[in-house]
């Protein structure tokens, strides 16, 4: 692609210029999907905080909420579903919930960056990546078009890609690996500052994804970001993030920093999930599936904790009541059989304390239709 | 007991802008899976590592080498014959989300493969009905609440066992199981890997395991045997824990340093090794293939091709001329 030498930054707004990384604050967010069976929530009571500067990793199997929790931060939650409590806050741009049409359209991209699942199949196979580049580039008013190209050269460039080459070529001759970083390019070609990654290294060889995993670690800290990474891969939240949040039917059942939560889980799911990770070293044995199968949307327990039906732990008040999220140093459980808890309140959780309650309430609301309980 | 000698395969891919291009999926490969045996192929996509499963399981020819089952060179029969032979090895696909007929329930998906071999083997229709309930409960599944559900009604690590299930129904020798388990929740993948191992020892099924997860090929069984496969040639070969405790190949050494850490349970292995370059830039055909991505190659690996074999002590076979045993898969942390 041709390009001269021209004034890069006439397109970007001065205020957009030297800005930092955001904070998000999550309070109590649930998202429900309308079903025939009335409304279900796929997130619940959700509070979560990804400080500036930091990757927060979020895990969960299939039908967690992970990918519904990620794309409620750029309010692109589709029908049937919506999101129906609660605040997304992030720094620099407020509470998205309440961003509504060219708002929300400008805030995409230029404050929020966002790598879809899949991002290998998720470009336009009869365009070359340049023309949709441009096409990014019209549709959110940049004026300098070519500063947008040598960006995006650069960006390629930095990820180990001949970015001229990369721009001239469609889907199709490009590797798993080489679209996975077109797609993170494009994520952050306008400058956005809070990226989220979904599943950024799924059906990805290992050694690529190790790859891809170093880049996202780089370009975090080189372009000052807050970074979130869905993945049902612990492997990959050990690799890239600073903190972990597991999720489980839709909650968030213990979050706190990586190798504290990796190292010495507390929630019993946590637990059950690491050791049910085949590993390269150690006791065959020692290894062991989870018993039962995580929750559909259609099954997850109305009442009382969502993850008792497969719990080695549970009690009598785990089927009526549900669990608050109580913290543990600097970690938050929500687990009735997790001995400790607010006393030993510190440092890090201080952050967090004051949530706690928030977002209950409102979980509880969502969840008021009465639902039959099946495994 | 299924074995192959030199087997190579080509992709040629006519037309497109730069004309008729090439692909060597498979460059003369060596293998033998012995009875009730468990052997994994490892290596990147691209590898090869499909094209041999599917050749293997007979959905696929080969162009060069002789693959022998039971004894009978498959080149010596005309393609009708070599169809009961290649029934006795089954493939499970990577998705068990397309690899069943949405409009049918489980009991169909059973019943058409059963009622074929009730026809074979002289049994009345009441056999079939029972042999799919006892499958089914093989496969850790509840017949009854299984047989009359759609696919769509079961979570994707019962779907994969109900594909089991079909793949028993004709009573193979071997099941050739390509990604099985990449598509199924975390929580549940070490139970569809102990089905198969637990297949192997109450039938006696071998099993051939097709993954990039090197970590899952563990889970086979400890008597398995590993194939590291770098561009349609395999690079190490040999028992599964020698080789992931101690790789001699570089390649297989960058493959293992490339899995994730889980920081905090385990800290990183003490030589890791990166390859330089990427796959996709790797083109030259002259000496090792590797070469080109070896951070220990020398002007030797660029012009001579090594052959797999033994060298040394070294216990496992291997395509290097520069063996050297590296730790480079993560260890548990020591507690504090």
């Amino acid at each position: 692609m041709p390009s001269t030498p021209s004034d890069t930054r006439a397109d970007n707004p001065p205020d957009t210029l030297g800005r930092g990384a955001p904070g998000v604050r999550i309070s109590g967010l649930s998202v429900v999907y309308r079903t025939p069976a009335g409304e279900l929530p796929a997130v619940r009571g959700i509070d979560l905080e990804l400080p500036p500067g930091t990757i927060t990793g979020v895990v969960g199997e299939s039908g967690s909420g992970k990918s519904t929790l990620a794309l409620s931060l750029l309010n692109a939650v589709q029908p049937p579903g919506r999101i129906s409590a609660g605040s997304v806050e992030i720094d620099g741009l407020g509470d998205v919930v309440t961003l509504r049409g060219e708002e929300l359209r400008r805030a995409r991209g230029r404050h929020v960056g966002y790598v879809f699942q899949a991002a290998q199949n998720s470009l336009n196979p009869l365009k070359p990546v340049g023309k949709q580049l441009l096409d990014l580039g019209r549709s959110h008013g940049v004026a300098d078009l070519r500063g947008l190209v040598r960006e995006a050269r650069d960006l390629l460039g930095r990820m180990g890609l001949d970015g001229a080459r990369v721009l001239d070529s469609r889907q199709h001759e490009l590797s798993g690996g080489m679209r996975q970083r077109v797609g993170i390019m494009f994520a952050l070609v306008l400058n956005a500052h809070l990226v989220v990654l979904d599943e950024p290294t799924t059906a990805l060889d290992m050694i690529t994804q190790a790859t891809i995993l170093r880049i996202i670690r780089e370009v975090h800290e080189e372009r000052g970001l807050t970074t979130l990474v869905i993945t049902h891969d612990l492997g990959v939240v050990a690799e890239v993030a600073d903190r972990l949040a597991v999720m489980y039917g839709g909650r968030v059942v213990e979050q706190g920093p990586t190798r504290q939560v990796l190292g010495e889980p507390l929630h019993p799911y946590t637990r059950g999930l690491i050791q049910a990770i085949p590993r390269l070293v150690g006791d065959i044995g020692e290894a062991r599936a989870l018993p039962g199968r995580p929750p559909t949307l259609a099954t997850i327990p109305a009442a009382g904790c969502v993850f008792r039906e497969r719990c080695p732990l549970r009690t009598d008040v785990c089927v009526t009541q549900e669990p608050p999220e109580v913290a543990h140093g600097a970690r938050l459980v929500a687990c009735h059989a997790v001995e400790g808890g607010t006393g030993e309140d510190r440092a890090g959780a201080g952050n967090h304390g004051g949530q706690d309650g928030a977002g209950e309430p409102e979980g509880r609301a969502v969840t008021a239709g009465a639902r039959e309980e099946q495994v | 007991m299924i074995t192959g000698q030199g087997v190579t395969k080509t992709f040629r891919q006519r037309g497109g802008v730069l004309g008729a291009r090439e692909v060597r999926a498979l460059r003369g490969v060596d293998f033998t899976v012995g009875r009730g045996g468990a052997v994994s192929f490892i290596g990147e996509s691209g590898c090869g590592k499909t094209t041999l499963g599917r050749i293997i399981a007979g959905l696929e020819g080969h162009d060069s080498g002789e693959i022998t089952i039971d004894g009978v060179a498959m080149s010596s029969l005309r393609p009708r014959a070599r169809r009961p032979y290649f029934r006795r090895i089954q493939l499970i696909h990577q998705d068990p989300y397309s690899a069943l007929n949405p409009t049918r329930t489980v009991y169909q998906a059973l019943l058409a493969p059963l009622a074929l071999r009730a026809g074979q083997t002289g049994r009345t229709a009441s056999w079939v009905d029972e042999r799919a309930g006892e499958l089914l409960g093989l496969v850790g599944l509840d017949p009854d609440y299984v047989l009359p559900r759609y696919p769509h009604q079961l979570s994707g690590g019962m779907r994969q066992r109900v594909v089991i299930a079909r793949a028993l129904t004709v009573d193979p020798e071997m099941l050739v199981a390509d990604e099985a388990v990449s598509m199924i929740d975390v929580s549940l993948r070490l139970g569809i890997l102990a089905l198969l191992r637990d297949l192997r020892e109450r039938l006696g099924v071998s099993v051939l395991f097709i993954t990039h997860d090197v970590a899952t090929a563990r889970y086979i069984g400890d008597d398995g045997e590993l194939y590291v496969i770098y561009r349609g040639q395999v690079v190490e070969r040999g028992p599964v824990e020698t080789i992931i405790s101690a790789p001699v190949h570089p390649y297989t050494q960058a493959l293992l340093s490339a899995i994730p850490v889980l920081h905090g349970l385990e800290r990183p292995g003490e030589q890791p090794v990166a390859p330089t370059g990427t796959l996709e830039e790797d083109k030259p055909d002259a000496g090792c293939l590797f070469a080109r991505r070896c951070p220990f190659a020398t002007a030797r690996c660029a012009a001579e091709v090594p052959a797999l074999g033994r060298t040394g002590d070294i216990p496992q076979e291997h395509a290097c001329f520069h063996p050297e045993a590296r730790s480079v898969v993560a260890v548990p942390a020591d507690r504090a």
